[in-house]
């Protein structure tokens, strides 16, 4: 059945935007604070760009070994939500 | 002795493999190597409409019900579709395509064709299969390590697809005059694209048993008597590698059709699904810049019988609301009964003329109203502003992702 966790919170995500990188690399989310827990992400599977009305939002699939996060940052408000996550079942 | 065409060959057809659920395994590391399947809403009966390899390894297929597949594979993992990460991935792939060839053509979601003619000088000594193995690594450099494609090469369209699905996944493939015959050898009639289980019958009542018969079957054969028409001359000429489905097709119709999710004989249930229906018609319509003067309206019921009606009228429409109005002219005369699926679409179909200044003034003000609702959800999202008939049809009828053409992709992610 569908492992996805949804959780919609605001998160506090470190981030490094490379200046020469391949396009896909460009910027990684490194670590992320939720619920006064840090997360350190170990590897970045994909970024995709969204739409919501005229506001850009990137989304970030992102894995810390054990879950998957989908955090995605609104380009507009420069805020970073921690959408959902899935479990290492 | 084939006549066999024997050009180089110098059309490539890239598939993605599993697309949506490589894609989710791509996005998510802790599902690659688990058999997954993606729907379009999870719900007690909802149909896979992708499946992952390992997936398909135990027996899951493409279009089976959840119980189904679960009952094959209990740990299945099921997963509702993101339209935006696949087109993501579908812009992706078409720039890796563009940087070879300006001619491309996208035919699905998942798949495409590179057309190398007049190229060939530009290739700088590399083969089409050296240029294969460069697009599978950018595929996996630029969109991401687990995803995989196939690669089919042929003198024309039909046998880079066959080339292409010849050893999935991951596969490399080139079909050409030198290897023809020992493919058609190694596959089933029904191997081969274009021939699903009439046409084996078509072809099997004359005599034609295997892909070897059917190439061996001369042109008069096929098109006076097994297919009674010019189709079977296309064949005699697809199946030789001559190119034949290089064509651009004309918009005909727009629609939209719906499988009831409460299969229902109400009016007051029926009637808000129905104008969202046309809600969406309209704004394809309006998409392809694009009027029509036909209406059609079909509908199937429980008991399994098929209703439809049409009307063409004399003046053309593109407004939601004039969708709506002549969509329930029709909607209005069904017979009674539990309504299982209901599908609308406008036909006779010209260029738009919103251009033009008209002289009646319900007309113009019908179109300032559209221009407007158009530029509002066009700035904040699709649905932001629609219709008060529609309001409760839209939190029933979710919008699904397109199998086929990607023609409205970009307005279906605008609503997602």
């Amino acid at each position: 059945m569908d492992p996805t966790i949804v959780i919609n919170e605001r998160v506090d995500v470190i981030t490094v935007f490379y200046g020469n990188a391949p396009e896909r690399t460009i910027c990684i989310p490194k670590r992320m604070k939720y619920r006064n827990q840090e997360i350190e992400f170990t590897m970045f599977a994909m970024r995709h760009p969204t739409a919501k009305g005229k506001r850009m939002i990137h989304v970030f699939d992102v894995s810390d070994g054990a879950n998957d996060y989908r955090l995605e940052f609104d380009a507009e408000g420069l805020t970073w939500v921690l959408v959902s996550m899935i479990g290492n079942q | 002795m084939y006549g066999l065409n024997k050009e180089p060959a110098l059309i490539m057809h890239i598939d993605l493999n599993s697309a949506f659920a490589t894609t989710e395994q791509q996005a998510h590391p802790s599902l690659r190597g688990k058999p997954i399947g993606v729907t379009n809403r999870i719900s007690k009966e909802c149909c896979i409409i992708a499946a992952s390899y390992e997936a398909k390894y135990l027996g899951v297929k493409v279009g089976m019900r959840r119980s189904e597949a679960m009952a094959i594979c209990p740990k299945l993992t099921l997963l509702e579709t993101d339209p935006p990460k696949y087109n993501a991935v579908y812009q992706k792939l078409i720039k890796i395509m563009q940087s070879y060839s300006p001619k491309i053509k996208m035919k699905s979601i998942d798949e495409g064709i590179i057309d190398f003619h007049g190229m060939e000088k530009l290739l700088n000594g590399k083969t089409l299969e050296d240029i294969g193995y460069e697009i599978k690594q950018r595929v996996k450099d630029e969109i991401g390590d687990w995803m995989r494609i196939n690669v089919g090469i042929g003198t024309n369209r039909f046998l880079a697809k066959q080339a292409a699905g010849w050893h999935k996944p991951d596969g490399l493939d080139k079909i050409d005059h030198t290897n023809l015959l020992d493919y058609y050898k190694a596959v089933k009639l029904t191997d081969l694209n274009g021939i699903a289980e009439r046409n084996e019958a078509r072809l099997n009542a004359y005599g034609i048993m295997t892909p070897l018969d059917f190439i061996k079957a001369d042109e008069f054969k096929l098109k006076k008597q097994v297919f009674k028409g010019i189709t079977g001359t296309y064949w005699h000429q697809r199946l030789r590698g001559f190119e034949i489905d290089d064509y651009a097709t004309n918009l005909g119709m727009v629609g939209r059709q719906w499988v009831v999710k409460d299969p229902s004989s109400k009016d007051s249930y029926l009637l808000p699904c129905l104008s969202y229906l046309c809600e969406t018609t309209g704004m394809k319509l309006r998409f392809r810049e694009a009027e029509a003067r036909g209406i059609c309206v079909w509908l199937s019921y429980q008991t399994g019988e098929f209703w439809q009606a049409k009307r063409m009228h004399k003046t053309t429409y593109y407004t939601n609301q004039e969708v709506y109005r002549r969509t329930l002219e029709l909607f209005k005369q069904r017979p009674s009964g539990i309504v299982k699926t209901i599908g609308i679409y406008c036909y006779q179909l010209c260029p738009s003329k919103r251009s033009q200044i008209s002289l009646f003034e319900d007309i113009e003000k019908q179109d300032w109203l559209t221009r407007a609702v158009d530029e509002i959800n066009d700035f904040y999202g699709t649905f932001t502003i629609y219709s008060a008939t529609s309001l409760e049809g839209k939190k029933i009828i979710k919008q699904k992702i397109p199998f086929g053409g990607t023609e409205y992709f970009d307005l279906l992610l605008k609503s997602g």
